[in-house]
């Protein structure tokens, strides 16, 4: 009788303890899912502006075409994306691409001094800074996701359960490490 | 301990501080039903609830009066409107809170409002003059994590908690004093409930402020984190540390709020017979925080601050 009552006091402990850690993967998932959203947002925000700015660009330096084209391109690349790790890559391509638009606008002091450029310049650099703020928010909720279900016993269950590492939005060659230098420093 | 540790620990013993506080409710409750009557001790538990309510309710628009906190207009200091929403967005934060300017010479911020998407940050026009934006980043980011970890809700809570708790001690300890024919136990209960009512404010007053305390650590830590960047943190509070002018509105009821506290000077730590009263400081000496966030983030600060032209440059205010 005793033996009984000490089986059903386990499983039911277990159960218990099953039941929490899988409310504790499903929460860091959907944290996972807000925290894309947010980059996602702003780098829709991001490639709404391109249009404006080549058009302004364009006004000034029609002949310039083949740095038009490579903006745009990189522009439809971003917005094609699947997924974390090549929205990144793709950013970084638009970042290389609006790299030379600038340059290029450079040479045109009249362009470089009008009202729309510079409201254009400016808000390309508030939404850069907004994509670097929710990366690393995104890129810490990645982080604790990943962490939770490479843990032991979660490991053992969490594929079958549907659980899989998220990936992170960075780049390949990006030199700044997500979080996990900071965090996991004693 | 890594930061998520210190957050899970500092969450931990939050609860433990707050279900002190129900305990603290109860046994007083207890003595008074015990000591004059269970029907007052009812009545008494009624009020207590009602008071806390109405400073639940009304601790947003409270908070404002007491610091001077003014709403902006759409169109003012949209950089530094832009540099919360940054960071707003940093902290995984849905919604940005509101920003609010106190008008006082000296650099502080503070967090108030029960809910994050109603909350709002409050700076000081000093803090702008004094910071430049890394550090004004991170004092923000102080602030914002403040909300995120729900700490201005449950500030609010022991506020109101203290509060409620001074008053019931007040009133079971009159009614002892003032009521005598009405009293049901005599002799050695008595004492000890006239004891426990004379101490009970203490007891919550130390609950809340280790509370507080707590809550700064994290904080700090969560600034660090929604930056990447515990050295910022770090040269703010320096800065703060250095800085001599104190808060015209410093005030013990919100002094909790305030990112370096406003009331009780940095030195009180220094010789032995003030170590009492740190017990009743509502923030950790500066000094601790700083030497936490350098041993979280593997940095020594550097002897002297950097001399970067504080942001309000760039709003165009006068220094």
């Amino acid at each position: 009788m005793l033996w009984l009552w000490i089986v059903v006091g386990v499983v039911v402990v277990l159960g218990v303890v099953f039941v929490l850690g899988y409310n504790r993967l499903v929460r860091l998932r959907n944290e996972v899912d807000t925290g894309w959203a947010n980059i996602d947002v702003q780098l829709q925000r991001r490639s709404d502006l391109i249009p404006n700015l080549v058009e302004a660009v364009r006004g000034y330096a029609a002949h310039e075409r083949a740095v038009f084209d490579e903006v745009t391109k990189a522009r439809a690349a971003l917005q094609h994306a699947a997924g974390p790790g090549a929205a990144a890559e793709a950013n970084e391509g638009l970042t290389v691409a609006l790299g030379r638009l600038f340059a290029v606008a450079e040479a045109y002091p009249d362009l470089k001094a009008s009202e729309n450029f510079l409201q254009l310049q400016n808000d390309l650099t508030d939404t850069e800074d907004k994509i670097s703020a929710a990366r690393r928010y995104y890129n810490s909720t990645v982080m604790h996701f990943n962490t939770a279900i490479q843990s032991i016993p979660w490991v053992l269950v969490a594929k079958p359960l549907g659980f899989r590492d998220r990936e992170f939005f960075s780049a390949a060659g990006d030199t700044e490490l997500p979080q996990v230098s900071f965090s996991q420093a004693t | 301990m890594t930061l998520q540790q210190q957050i899970r620990s500092n969450r931990f013993r939050s609860g433990i501080v707050v279900l002190g506080f129900a305990l603290l409710l109860l046994v007083l409750a207890g003595l008074i039903g015990l000591v004059l009557d269970v029907s007052l001790a009812i009545i008494v538990l009624a009020i207590a609830a009602a008071y806390g309510l109405f400073g639940l309710l009304s601790s947003r628009s409270m908070i404002a009066g007491m610091t001077g906190a003014q709403p902006l207009g759409p169109e003012d200091l949209k950089p530094l409107r832009r540099l919360v929403d940054n960071v707003s967005i940093g902290a995984g934060l849905p919604v940005t809170p509101e920003l609010r300017i106190v008008d006082d010479p000296a650099p502080n911020a503070f967090a108030a409002g029960l809910r994050p998407a109603k909350s709002y940050v409050g700076v000081t026009t000093g803090l702008l003059q004094a910071m430049p934006k890394r550090e004004l980043e991170a004092v923000i980011a102080h602030e914002i994590s403040h909300i995120r970890n729900r700490d201005t809700y449950l500030m609010t809570m022991a506020v109101v908690f203290a509060g409620v708790i001074a008053l019931i001690a007040d009133i079971g300890f009159r009614s002892i004093a003032y009521g005598g024919r009405s009293r049901k136990a005599g002799g050695l209960v008595v004492v000890l409930a006239v004891v426990g009512f004379i101490l009970a404010p203490f007891a919550a007053l130390l609950l809340r402020m280790s509370l507080s305390r707590r809550r700064e650590y994290l904080a700090d830590a969560g600034a660090a984190e929604i930056l990447s960047d515990p050295e910022a943190m770090a040269l703010a509070l320096r800065r703060l540390e250095l800085d001599p002018t104190t808060i015209r509105y410093g005030n013990t009821s919100t002094a909790h709020l305030w990112v370096e506290s406003p009331t009780d000077r940095v030195d009180s730590m220094r010789n032995g017979v003030l170590e009492l009263s740190s017990w009743f400081n509502t923030h950790p000496p500066v000094k601790a925080r700083i030497a936490a966030l350098e041993d979280a983030g593997g940095f020594r600060l550097p002897e002297r601050l950097p001399a970067d032209t504080p942001f309000a440059a760039e709003l165009g205010l006068d220094a």
